[in-house]
């Protein structure tokens, strides 16, 4: 599904280039749950925004579900990214002016869908997450748990293949934090492809496999 | 002051658009004292007024500004304790001025020789008395610059229109520009005016008006007692038949002169201070506009700095200092717009100056000034500074440095309104600019009945092309570039008489009435192209010509005669008969009703009454600088001495319009100012809200929105308030462009679409300016506003 080849990530400090990535190779199949780690500056979430496609590359290839990203146009871009990938941060980053509800209905604006079928969809899932007595609530009314499940919910409204977490646990305790893990392996098991960036060995566990980042270079998977 | 060097965008938006504000306010300041201190420069001015006359005209009441010349004797005799002085003269216009061989063109009147001290000259050669001598003259300062360059001029004579010399005895320092009698190149005695146009003869010197009259009253007097006392002083003398017109006389104080010169059914109807209000609202907003920007940013730029309000708090700053540093702040930025708001006028002044036709500068001496100037700042800091030095101060340091402080929804309410206020204030500027512009070039496009192209008028000054008529006429038509040529009393785009000793059959003869007169030779229709709606014109062929008449249908419609032509008139006590009735042609106001005209035929005689122009058609195919040389030669022969003075018509037309004009540009430049203001306004706040939502566009970019989405997010608030002021500003506007309109006759009507105009265009300038921060925000990518800290 991924194929990153010879990614390469920099910034130039006073003319001189500054990695943040370097010769990254990185394949994913179909399904796979894959955890990153690394200490603070390892590049960890530039290699997550690069394969979710919010940041380009200095340098390299990437080819997604068989298209090649680093020559695909803003537009083409935009289509694949809305069609396969969701994304789920670390801060949540809910919409503070928009009830729960309106959160999760979100994407499915953004990608023309119509009103009926949205409603639909955001019962379902509602259902699913069983959060559909806060629907009316707005972020800032629920817990941090509770947040992150509609983080969740909204990254997944849309069906996506691939479902992308920076530190999904990260500011949550680790009840919290185990549900959500429990909730990605049943996600993962469903045939939803995870990678999540984490610093809890406990939490990469549940992956397939972990890839260990420093100083902007793989050192190793396992 | 870091603050202001850091936000460098923001600070500049601030201090600009309220210094743009405050100069706007400056200049309207200017011009309106300007306006109100007019005529103020002489010592009397609170006690001396211009002598003037409500008459019954055609059933309504009219007010006229020239009285009967045995007037000022009249009230000298019977009234003079009201009195200290009495002072009659002629209107002012151009002379002609011969000093030695030399013809010039100078602006002058004939006075009584109390002129000068009642207007207290300051004589700069020779005494104030010197118009006691009929046979001396006083010029101007600019004027013996003028004509005598460093010579002195004492003693010298000058002839005026041909007339025997004169003697200057005195130069006096110029009347300053915003005065009544600005301008005035020499004043002459009365006595001489009186002598060279033999005005003892006159058979009824009651009957004409053509005279202006001053007075200033003595100490113990006061202008509405006076009024009362002289005001059958002329219903007294005049004839039966004018007695019908009830004239009125009355006092017009010199502080009324100038703003308060207008009439309706004989009481004041305004004037030129409908301007001052005008303006002076238009000021007033335009700097309530560009405070509200100001005090806009500040607070929404202060919510910004909660956290620093934070941290300076857990280092112990106290609230006090808290509250002196925001007041600080915008203290020095409001002071930073005052002096460049100074700048800006000081530079801007002659331009507008040009447009405003005046001569004004900044009182950098007068207190007032100064006091205005810093006032108007103190408040704007304080009010500007308390949102931030008050709410601010008083956050507690530890919800804002958890990020948990979160300004309300109601929060941008104020803000919003404020936006709403500024943008109705905008649209209303725009629709009045539309309104006054429209209505120009609906009264310059007025059918005017007659041809105005490649028509001239010459004026002449003496009667010596009148003598020669036919040979003149002549050698004109040999040239090949004139069409046409005529006589006439007055320009085609004036009536200089009117007269109230018409009747006809049917007539009530209680009615008093005021028709205007006209007089031009038998060519005179033909020159202008009038058109002929009933009967004939004028012709060689009918002898008894001399005793007919021809009428313009507003005259006809007046008189309510079914049947005109053929009908007989008594004027005065001669008959005539009404041999034709024309279209109605617009001579008078392009905004008023035609008046009722009377036309009789100048005869091309040496012996008979000549006119004050000849009117001249250019044939089509020649260019104007090649005939009006070939017309001057033709003149210059028959007549040497006088210089040639002519212009063209439809440029004597155009003049009509400069007063509204002036306005219609004034009014441009500020409504054009207005929306700089709001839109900077609108600039920076746009550029705030992005700011504050950078967090949430860049959610929604990761859920998908694309850059046409943010935008739109973005855009849609400012357009929805913008459309609410185009709401709010519709019936605003319409009810005081209603009103302006009611002051002319011949008005455009108030059509949707200018509305529509209005609202579009600043619905198209709300976009351009909020997309600029719009699309630079749904442009970003949103790695950077997501990154947890």
């Amino acid at each position: 599904m991924i194929e990153l080849r010879k990614i390469s990530k920099w910034i130039n400090i006073n003319g001189r280039p500054n990695f943040i990535l370097k010769d990254i190779n990185l394949h994913v199949k179909e399904g796979e749950f894959i955890s990153i780690m690394g200490p603070s500056g390892s590049g960890k979430s530039t290699l997550l925004n690069l394969i979710g496609m919010l940041d380009d590359p200095s340098e390299g290839e990437y080819f997604f579900m068989g298209n090649p990203v680093h020559s695909l146009r803003e537009k083409q871009r935009s289509h694949l990214y809305k069609q396969y990938i969701g994304f789920v941060f670390q801060a949540y980053h809910l919409i503070d002016e928009l009830t729960v509800y309106e959160n999760i209905e979100t994407p499915l604006i953004y990608q023309s869908i119509k009103s009926s079928e949205r409603q639909a969809m955001v019962a379902d899932i509602l259902d699913k997450f069983q959060i559909v007595g806060k629907k009316d609530l707005f972020p800032t009314q629920l817990s941090g748990g509770q947040q992150q499940l509609v983080g969740i919910a909204r990254a997944l409204i849309a069906k996506p293949k691939l479902l992308l977490a920076d530190e999904p646990t990260g500011n949550l305790n680790s009840r919290q934090g185990e549900e959500i893990m429990e909730l990605f392996q049943q996600l993962n098991n469903d045939g939803v492809a995870i990678i999540q960036v984490t610093h809890s060995e406990k939490n990469a566990a549940y992956g397939s496999r972990i890839i260990n980042l420093l100083d902007g270079r793989i050192e190793l998977t396992s | 002051m870091r603050n202001l060097a850091r936000s460098k965008m923001n600070a500049f938006i601030n201090i600009s658009g309220l210094s743009l504000g405050m100069a706007v306010a400056m200049l309207i300041s200017l011009w309106i004292y300007d306006e109100v201190s007019f005529d103020q420069n002489f010592v009397n001015y609170g006690r001396i007024a211009q002598v003037i006359q409500n008459v019954t005209n055609n059933g309504e009441v009219q007010t006229w500004f020239s009285v009967p010349y045995p007037l000022a004797d009249e009230l000298r005799r019977d009234y003079g304790s009201d009195f200290k002085y009495v002072v009659m003269g002629s209107g002012w216009g151009n002379h002609l001025v011969a000093i030695d061989n030399r013809k010039l063109k100078g602006v002058g009147a004939y006075f009584e020789k109390d002129f000068p001290d009642m207007l207290t000259l300051v004589m700069l050669h020779g005494d104030r008395n010197a118009l006691a001598d009929p046979s001396s003259v006083i010029i101007s300062a600019s004027a013996a610059k003028a004509w005598f360059g460093r010579e002195n001029p004492l003693g010298k004579t000058v002839r005026l229109d041909q007339q025997p010399p004169l003697k200057i005895s005195g130069v006096y320092v110029d009347f300053p520009r915003n005065s009544t009698f600005s301008g005035l190149n020499f004043i002459a005695p009365w006595e001489f005016f009186s002598k060279i146009n033999d005005l003892k003869s006159m058979s009824d010197p009651w009957r004409p008006n053509f005279t202006t009259l001053f007075v200033q009253l003595n100490d113990h007097s006061d202008f509405a007692s006076a009024s009362l006392r002289i005001r059958d002083a002329k219903l007294k003398r005049v004839n039966p038949q004018l007695a019908r017109k009830k004239p009125a006389l009355f006092l017009q104080p010199m502080s009324r002169m100038h703003l308060y010169s207008q009439f309706k059914n004989g009481v004041h109807a305004g004037g030129d201070i409908q301007y001052v209000w005008m303006f002076g609202i238009i000021g007033v907003f335009v700097l309530i506009l560009a405070c509200i920007n100001f005090m806009n940013l500040s607070t929404a730029r202060s919510e910004k700095r909660a956290k620093e309000v934070g941290i300076r708090k857990t280092v112990g700053s106290l609230r006090s200092q808290l509250i002196l540093q925001f007041f600080n702040e915008s203290l020095v930025t409001v002071l930073l717009a005052l002096v460049l708001a100074l700048l800006m006028v000081l530079l801007s002044l002659p331009f507008f100056n040009l447009v405003a036709d005046k001569q004004m500068m900044i009182m950098w001496g007068n207190p007032w000034f100064w006091i205005a100037g810093l006032g108007f700042s103190m408040v704007t800091a304080l009010i500007a500074g308390s949102y931030p030095a008050f709410y601010l101060s008083s956050f507690r340091p530890v919800m804002v440095l958890k990020g948990t402080f979160k300004t309300g929804r109601n929060a941008a309410l104020p803000r919003k309104i404020l936006v709403v206020v500024q943008f109705t204030v905008s649209v209303t500027l725009i629709i009045g600019t539309i309104v006054v512009y429209r209505q120009i070039q609906f009264a310059k496009n007025r059918p005017v009945g007659y041809s105005r192209e490649g028509l001239i008028t010459v004026l002449l000054g003496t009667p010596a092309i009148h003598n020669r008529f036919a040979a003149v006429r002549n050698d004109l038509m040999h040239t090949g570039v004139v069409a046409s040529f005529a006589e006439a009393e007055s320009p085609s785009t004036e009536v200089y008489g009117s007269t109230s000793g018409i009747s006809w059959p049917g007539k009530d003869p209680s009615l008093s009435v005021d028709f205007g007169q006209m007089a031009g030779s038998v060519d005179y229709g033909k020159t202008i192209d009038w058109k002929i709606l009933n009967g004939r014109d004028f012709s060689r062929d009918f002898v008894s010509d001399t005793s007919a008449m021809i009428l313009n249908e507003a005259a006809v419609r007046f008189m309510n005669l079914k049947d005109p032509v053929g009908t007989v008139l008594t004027w005065w006590d001669k008959k005539y008969t009404v041999i034709g009735v024309i279209h109605d042609i617009v001579m008078g106001s392009p905004y008023e009703e035609v008046q009722p005209i009377i036309f009789h035929m100048i005869v091309e005689r040496p012996d008979s009454n000549s006119g004050n122009v000849d009117i001249l058609r250019i044939r089509p195919e020649f260019t104007a600088r090649d005939a009006v040389q070939k017309i001057q030669a033709v003149f210059r022969q028959y007549d040497p001495d006088e210089p040639f003075s002519y212009s063209f018509v439809d440029e004597d037309y155009a003049k009509k319009f400069v007063n509204e004009e002036r306005v219609s540009k004034l009014a441009g430049f500020f409504a054009l100012l207005a929306i700089a203001i709001s839109c900077l306004g609108l600039f920076g706040l746009t550029s705030f809200v992005a700011e504050q939502r950078e967090k949430e566009i860049g959610i929604r970019k990761v859920l998908g929105a694309s850059a046409a989405n943010v935008w739109n997010l973005l855009s849609r608030d400012f357009v929805g308030l913008v459309g609410i002021s185009f709401l709010v500003s519709i019936p605003i506007s319409y009810y005081f462009m209603t009103n302006w309109l009611m002051n002319y006759h011949y008005r455009a009507r108030l059509s949707w679409w200018i509305f529509l105009v209005a609202g579009a265009g600043s619905l198209a300038i709300t976009l351009v300016v909020v997309s600029f921060q719009s699309i630079r925000a749904a442009v970003a990518s949103p790695v950077r506003s997501l990154r947890t800290e």
